[in-house]
């Protein structure tokens, strides 16, 4: 039996591998229904409606989605959180909240694709109702079929802004103005690795399309530096300005919305990769942290896979495919396929996979988060929101109280702390404490942040019933 | 790593310096510069991040059997409102109290007679029944039905109150270097000489040892040895829900468990809300070395010695949970006082889950000893001797 922990592409698509070779999988998902974040509540068959753009990506999930309810191989465990994994020397305990019910599961082969979530910067503003990440605009849109209001800005970095504006703009908002940190000339030295990449610029061009039917331009290198609030308390209007390379904000202007959708990119969701020590590594570029991988997907520890998300911010196609790679790979450890098999299934999905990963780089490489951004937040700007700790106490936790990481930090303000454990602002203080300290985070400060030995909150109720024994 | 606050011209030699930027180096840096010292505060790491950085910030006078360590204890408790006073708060210093509670015949006996004799050492313990631990805590299970309740205990952020007596000392002109680890110690025919670290030598005659649980490491490098473990112990921490919980409260077993020699898992629910809104639930004691691994079965037997105390937690989430190392020594006492073997280094360590609690005790007995001063009380069971007596013999 191969266990695969998320059901996004990654996890499909290794679910798939492993299972049409003869193995048996246990796929279990924290959502409904599978499809991860890129297809989630994806809408039954037929019902995109006016979604053109997105329409192949649409079809190719359903598809994945029925490959997987008709194998016999597979079983799916949905709406269960895996709160805890615990290694062990010939074994993997799960401890899973299922339904609201604790259970366990000892697991000897895994494949780990937890995804990643929208990564967020902390700006003026960011705690008022009515602002959101692009994947929390998407998620209210696809699985409510509600819109986060009327009259929109979505900004921040990064391809995600282009199908979520679309999305919203078919689903009737008004898209008041779509906007991108960096600028197209980042582009220019890898134009070669776009050319090679045909279906990303098809699909890019599909989300322009459709912008172009609402007339809705993207304002490169211009970034919302303030959201202001209403004498209601929500969201009245958003300050935009025009940023240098370096996020330096320039000329300044003041846009009447409703909603804002601002992300960042991605942050890999490593809580279950920590849980089990797996080595993880820094990507120098952009100090995003991810799992170390070999050929075959294989990490640190025996009898664990990672695919996906987790081993790099790549999107979903390189995620598709090293599920397939890390699902073969599983499934010939069992006997299910030769080595002639497997040498050939892997063959085309390793090129693919090469060129892939150079798309992703270039991706990474044109959407960077520059540190000018720091210099929009105020001394009130709040932090952590969970625990509502804001820069003034970051600033006097180093100046006053001698912290020096952002370790310390954490233990002085409770920044990281709250329910989210991090999720949401963790890299942000490292990169707050380098900053104002001015002493440069560690890796293994930027590998720690991800480390929750509890991975999602439980009732105590559901730990006292765990097992006496792991 | 590297120092922030400049380089004060006494750097390369202090009057004393103290390595461990812990809650019980901080309180003696703190009271040693109160003295008139100038003083230099080392540490490998940064500020608060060993076992101070794991601790609930236990200010309690009811879990000492009558003896020095309660002397010590009482004492250290009054001393948390005084330094508060001095330094000006900042640390979440609460007079919350605690109960501690019994449901077995022989648990009760034991319990009311340790109380008696803790009354006699000036303890105020107050007997409570069924009826006055409801007024106390509401959401106490049906099934306790007498206790006793120490007003005396308190509790403190235990990071936020190093850093805070740091910072006075910074402001009385003594420094904290994060990131300086102790290479050796030498030493000349009149004792301690200086301290060789990562970011220099610094000459002084005294050298106070607050390492905690890698106490034992310092004194190899002086040429000594102080017999520090670990003792592995985990805390729950809820999301917020603090209202539910007003006091420290604990079974009776706890006490028993603290004294414990035994090398497997011991624990006895200690529950307590924070300022912060969070509960804090401890207190697992186990002899496993260093051992980080967070074991789910442990953290299972601290929930339901929870909920058994308060049914209410059974649906409140647990968010955290994390792990530190006490630092003790064999016979669960302190370890106060100058080494025998090595003229001019003080040890100040080995206080196992109570490190917060008489840090500030420690400190005054530390400069006392260290000025030639009369300590407030007799600190010779504290004595680091006591281990090479055992050795000698």
């Amino acid at each position: 039996m191969i266990t695969i922990i998320g059901g996004g592409p990654a996890g499909l698509a290794a679910a798939l591998a492993a299972g049409e070779s003869g193995s048996k999988v246990l796929l279990i998902d924290s959502a409904p229904r599978l499809g991860g974040q890129y297809w989630r509540h994806l809408p039954e068959n037929g019902a995109w409606g006016k979604q053109e753009a997105i329409r192949h990506d649409f079809e190719k999930g359903n598809q994945l989605r029925q490959r997987v309810a008709q194998s016999v191989n597979i079983e799916v465990l949905s709406n269960a959180h895996v709160w805890r994994a615990s290694p062990h020397d010939e074994h993997i305990t799960l401890h899973l909240l299922v339904g609201g019910v604790g259970r366990t599961i000892d697991v000897k082969n895994l494949i780990l694709s937890t995804g990643a979530y929208d990564r967020s910067l902390p700006f003026p503003g960011w705690d008022i109702p009515g602002v959101m990440t692009p994947g929390g605009a998407q998620g209210l849109l696809k699985g409510n079929y509600v819109l986060p209001g009327k009259r929109i800005v979505v900004a921040g970095t990064g391809p995600f802004l282009l199908p979520v504006a679309a999305g919203l703009a078919e689903a009737g908002a008004e898209i008041v103005a779509l906007l991108d940190a960096n600028r197209l000339t980042r582009w220019i030295p890898k134009f070669h690795i776009v050319l090679a990449n045909r279906a990303k610029l098809r699909e890019g061009l599909g989300y322009f399309q459709t912008l172009a039917k609402y007339k809705i331009r993207q304002q490169r290198g211009s970034a919302v530096i303030q959201a202001n609030a209403g004498s209601d308390g929500t969201l009245e209007s958003v300050t935009i300005a025009t940023i240098g390379r370096n996020f330096r904000a320039k000329a300044q202007e003041i846009i009447k919305c409703d909603s804002l959708a601002v992300g960042w990119g991605f942050t890999a969701d490593l809580s279950l990769a920590s849980n089990l020590n797996l080595k993880q590594d820094v990507l120098e570029e952009d100090k995003s942290v991810f799992v170390t991988v070999d050929e075959m997907q294989r990490t640190s520890m025996q009898n664990v896979f990672a695919a996906g998300e987790i081993t790099g911010i790549g999107g979903h196609q390189l995620s598709l495919t090293e599920g397939k790679i890390a699902g073969f790979a599983a499934a010939a450890q069992f006997g299910h396929l030769t080595d002639v098999e497997l040498k050939g299934k892997l063959e085309p999905l390793l090129a693919q996979r090469k060129k892939e990963r150079k798309f992703a780089s270039a991706l990474i490489s044109s959407y960077p988060v520059k540190p000018g951004w720091q210099e929009w937040l105020a001394p009130d700007t709040c932090i952590c929101r969970c625990e509502e700790v804001t820069m003034e106490q970051i600033q006097d936790s180093i100046t006053e109280l001698g912290a020096t990481d952002a370790r310390t930090v954490k233990l002085f303000t409770r920044t990281g702390m709250g329910m989210c454990q991090g999720r949401i602002c963790g890299r942000a203080v490292i990169d707050i404490v380098g900053r104002e300290s001015g002493i440069n985070p560690t890796i293994q400060d930027y590998i720690s942040a991800s480390s929750r030995p509890i991975v999602t909150p439980l009732p105590l109720g559901i730990l006292e019933h765990a097992p006496h024994i792991e | 790593m590297s120092n922030l606050y400049g380089v004060p011209d006494f750097k390369s030699h202090p009057d004393a310096i103290v390595i461990g930027a812990g809650v019980v180096g901080a309180a003696c840096a703190l009271k040693l510069s109160g003295a008139g010292l100038k003083v230099l505060v080392l540490d490998r790491g940064p500020i608060a991040g060993g076992t101070t950085g794991a601790g609930e910030g236990n200010i309690l006078v009811s879990d000492k059997e009558p003896g020095a360590e309660l002397t010590l204890a009482m004492r250290s408790r009054n001393a948390w409102f005084e330094i508060s006073e001095e330094i000006g708060g900042g640390f979440e210093l609460e007079a919350k109290g605690g109960i501690v509670v019994s449901r077995s015949d022989n648990g009760k006996t034991a319990l009311r007679s340790l109380s008696r004799q803790q009354e006699v050492a000036g303890v105020e313990a107050i007997e409570v029944g069924s009826k006055e631990l409801r007024l106390l805590e509401p959401y106490l299970s049906h099934e306790v039905d007498y206790g006793i309740h120490y007003p005396g205990d308190a509790q403190c952020q235990p990071m936020l109150a190093a850093a805070r007596m740091l910072r006075i000392l910074r402001q009385r002109g003594g420094n904290v270097i994060s990131g300086a680890d102790v290479i050796a110690i030498n030493k000349d025919s009149v004792g301690v000489k200086s301290v060789l670290t990562n970011q220099g030598e610094f000459a002084t005659r005294i050298v106070v040892n607050a390492t905690g649980t890698w106490a034992g490491e310092i004194a190899q490098l002086a040429g000594s040895f102080l017999p520090i473990a670990p003792r592995r112990g985990f805390i729950l921490v809820t999301a917020p829900a603090a209202h539910l919980i007003s006091h420290k409260v604990y079974d009776s077993d706890y006490v028993a468990n603290v004294a414990s020699g035994d090398a497997d898992l011991q624990s006895s629910a200690v529950v307590e809300g924070t300022k912060s809104g969070t509960i804090l639930i401890g207190a697992s004691r186990e002899r496993v070395g260093f051992k980080s691994d967070l074991d789910i079965s442990i953290l299972r037997v601290l929930a339901a010695q929870a909920i058994s105390l308060f049914p209410v937690l059974r649906n409140v989430q647990l968010v955290r949970a994390y792990r530190g190392f006490r630092p003790y020594a064999p016979d669960h006492l302190p370890v106060i006082g100058q080494d025998p073997l090595v003229t001019g280094l003080w040890h100040a360590a080995g206080h196992e889950g109570a490190g917060i609690g008489l840090a500030p005790a420690t400190a005054e007995l530390i400069t006392s000893q260290v000025t030639a001063a009369t300590p407030f009380m007799d600190a010779s069971a504290f004595s680091p001797a006591r281990f090479t007596a055992v050795l000698a013999s």
